[in-house]
């Protein structure tokens, strides 16, 4: 009986904490995931931060990918301002930016900056404004803050992927080399 | 026996040492003459060959507007070369070329400036940068030994891509002009064949969010249309600069003309890309693998463009 006892009260607690949700929306993570690694990386599903990795990834300690080569950055998946908020899409952008720039490959689009773009999205939070003008920009358009974010994020992994990928292919262009006609 | 030996060994080191200066530029050469076959491959009858060069231009552009059987020293011109209609208007204000009076203008600033007749005697030098130097390890441009010559003067430097600079450049590139000079660009170590390679990276690897390279409009997309606007060949590139914009002297004759540093900004910006500065390395690496190009051209500034 006391057997019982205990085990409704278990019963009771898991179905409990599986239905609860988090101020954000996520649900809690069930007793069962303490237990369980379904993307099988090494990393339990209670402590995993990215639990569907691909089989065969090398994976941190919280169990995301650990990226070797920027032709593995997943620009859509870091860029995404929903699952990251403003600030760390901002800081994603800084982080491959300031290499960008370093190589002399950062871009540029309507007399933009990568640069100019994440200044603009910065002093617009501290601002408390939701809408950026980018100093400098052509179109004069409005943007919002989280678009700004996220273009920045993309070009300035961007602009590190093309330059990845043109070591590889330029010669792919050049008549009397790799250029065939 | 000894003698012998001795004048064996320096007889070979001094052959092999001339053999390996004359090879520095070999690689350069062979993609010279690789671009000159293309773009004479590609002009040698646009409509016949047009699934090969021109998929996307039209009949009508083809038969009307594309000139055919275009040789090597024709491409000196740009766009000019095979448009027929930009050659009509081409002509047209060549007849009274608005740079006339910024190529008095140089020749004013040379002669009243003691520092650049002594450092530059000789003015027919526009076919001769950049060039590497093999002292200091790098590619001077026309640009920075014009401005090497000004800051040791103690004046200030002059602005890189408007105002003096390219004022004193169109006298240097008229001169040349006039003394029927051609671009004569030298490789001869491998520092230079070297400096050569990163500048023909440069220009061949896509950049910017638009993932253009200098190749995709000038090597593989001359002739075709953007917009309105023919896309110029790489060959023959540097051979009239500085040049004289229309767009750019529209209120003012003096701001038209621009030096080859500012017309290359422009291109990587309209690729995308953040410009590199006009006295950065990239820049002026890629400035010696355009002229190297262009080696063997007649020198024909300034000139004028849309």
């Amino acid at each position: 009986m006391k057997k019982l006892y205990s085990m409704a009260i278990i019963a009771g607690l898991a179905l409990s904490l599986s239905g609860c949700t988090t101020p954000n929306g996520s649900k809690i993570t069930s007793l069962s995931t303490a237990k369980t690694d379904k993307d099988k990386d090494g990393v339990m599903d209670i402590s995993d931060q990215c639990p569907n990795t691909v089989p065969g990834t090398t994976v941190s300690k919280d169990g995301c990918k650990i990226y070797t080569s920027v032709l593995d950055l997943n620009e859509r998946e870091l860029c995404d301002v929903k699952k990251h908020g403003v600030d760390q899409v901002l800081a994603t952008a800084s982080k491959y930016n300031n290499i960008a720039k370093e190589h002399g490959v950062e871009y540029k689009r309507q007399g933009v900056t990568t640069s100019g773009y994440i200044e603009a999205a910065k002093e617009a939070i501290a601002a408390g404004k939701t809408i950026v003008h980018p100093k400098g920009d052509k179109t004069k358009k409005d943007f919002t803050v989280e678009y700004v974010a996220q273009r920045a994020c993309k070009f300035g992994i961007g602009a590190l992927v093309l330059e990845a990928e043109g070591k590889k292919n330029w010669r792919e262009a050049v008549p009397g080399d790799g250029y065939k006609y | 026996m000894l003698l012998k030996i001795v004048k064996t060994t320096a007889l070979f080191t001094l052959t092999t040492c001339s053999l390996n200066a004359g090879e520095f530029n070999a690689q350069a050469e062979k993609d010279r003459l690789a671009l000159i076959d293309y773009m004479e491959a590609k002009f040698e009858d646009p409509l016949k060959n047009r699934y090969t060069f021109f998929p996307y231009s039209t009949d009508d552009e083809l038969e009307n507007n594309i000139e055919k059987g275009l040789t090597h020293e024709d491409f000196g011109i740009g766009n000019y070369s095979f448009s027929k209609q930009g050659k009509f208007s081409y002509d047209q204000i060549k007849e009274m070329p608005p740079y006339e009076e910024i190529v008095e203008s140089g020749e004013e600033l040379y002669n009243e400036n003691k520092a650049l007749q002594k450092c530059f005697p000789d003015v027919t030098i526009a076919g001769d940068y950049p060039y590497f130097d093999e002292e200091r390890k790098e590619v001077i441009s026309l640009t920075s030994a014009i401005n090497d010559c000004i800051v040791a003067s103690g004046e200030k430097k002059w602005n890189e891509k408007k105002g003096k600079m390219p004022i004193l450049q169109s006298y240097f590139a008229s001169a040349t002009t006039e003394a029927e000079k051609k671009v004569d660009i030298k490789i001869t170590s491998a520092e230079a064949a070297a400096a050569y390679e990163r500048g023909k990276e440069y220009y061949y690897t896509q950049r910017g969010y638009l993932k253009l390279s200098c190749a995709t409009c000038h090597v593989q997309g001359t002739g075709q249309r953007v917009r309105n606007e023919s896309l110029s060949p790489l060959l023959g590139h540097t051979t009239h600069f500085p040049v004289f914009r229309l767009k750019w002297g529209k209120d003012d004759v003096y701001k038209g003309i621009a030096t080859l540093e500012r017309r290359m900004a422009g291109c990587v910006k309209d690729q995308g890309q953040n410009p590199p500065k006009a006295s950065s390395k990239e820049m002026k690496e890629l400035l010696y693998f355009m002229a190297y190009m262009s080696n063997g051209m007649n020198v024909d500034g300034p000139d004028i463009r849309k």
